[in-house]
């Protein structure tokens, strides 16, 4: 079908996802939309090697991603040095009641090594399978499957949170027990 | 009235997905879901839209060699 028509009305529906996705990746508000800038030029230049009833999401996404990459590496190890500040300033303290902490889990979230986070943030957040992921990363869906787990098992170390999935009654009893205001 | 509602219906059948490490009820995985729609939800400037409103006029370029 003709994809040209639709074709600025899709990327507008994508624009949401692809802030959030460009945020994750560089940390930086900035930088983030002069991704999706890039993304969205470069998407419209290429909009005739797009293969319509394909994934179009994940056809940006693989841009966006490419484009941060490019970035990186044009500004050296600056992104580096940057990270070691971050990582050193870093001190998480979940709070005593067991509830996470929306800044503390975004601390933990920035330490993580980038391919570990974008794998996390792909599968985890954004809603793409372990196949598109490994689309959107040009590797292994092993490799996928291998980061998201790293990255969970990182994140529960930084956040001091127990590895059990499955938060039962008795994380729900806690928390109601726990709860004394009022 | 019991009091036996508590866990079953919340449980549900599923409640060890495994192979999932981010299933919905992991801590992790709400928390990313959490920090993730609060980035979706994020009002878009309008740059974007008159960014594709200028790509869209600009006439379609010749293939360059």
């Amino acid at each position: 079908m003709a994809a040209s028509l639709g074709f600025k009305g899709d990327l507008l529906a994508t624009i949401p996802g692809l802030r959030a996705f460009a945020m994750s990746l560089s940390q930086n508000a900035d930088r983030a939309d002069d991704l999706v800038q890039e993304t969205l030029v470069k998407a419209w230049d290429k909009q005739s090697s797009f293969q319509p009833g394909t994934n179009l999401k994940a056809w940006l996404f693989t841009i966006l991603r490419n484009e941060f990459y490019s970035q990186m590496r044009k500004r050296g190890r600056e992104v580096q040095d940057s990270e070691g500040l971050l990582t050193a300033r870093l001190a998480v303290h979940p709070s005593q009641h067991g509830r996470l902490d929306l800044d503390d889990f975004r601390k933990a979230l920035e330490q993580l090594p980038e391919d570990q986070r974008e794998a996390i943030i792909l599968i985890g957040a954004s809603g793409f399978s372990y196949e598109e992921a490994a689309e959107i990363c040009g590797c292994a869906v092993g490799t996928i499957k291998s980061r998201v787990s790293r990255a969970r098992n990182k994140l529960q170390e930084i956040l001091d949170i127990s590895g059990e999935a499955d938060y039962g009654p008795d994380a729900i009893a806690a928390q109601v027990m726990g709860s004394t205001v009022g | 009235m019991t009091k036996q509602t508590s866990g079953a219906a919340s449980a549900g059948p599923n409640r060890r997905r495994d192979g999932e490490p981010l299933g919905a009820n992991s801590e992790i995985g709400r928390k990313l879901k959490q920090y993730y729609d609060e980035l979706v939800s994020d009002e878009v400037p309008d740059r974007f839209a008159q960014l594709l409103s200028q790509l869209e006029q600009a006439e379609p370029e010749q293939q360059k060699d």
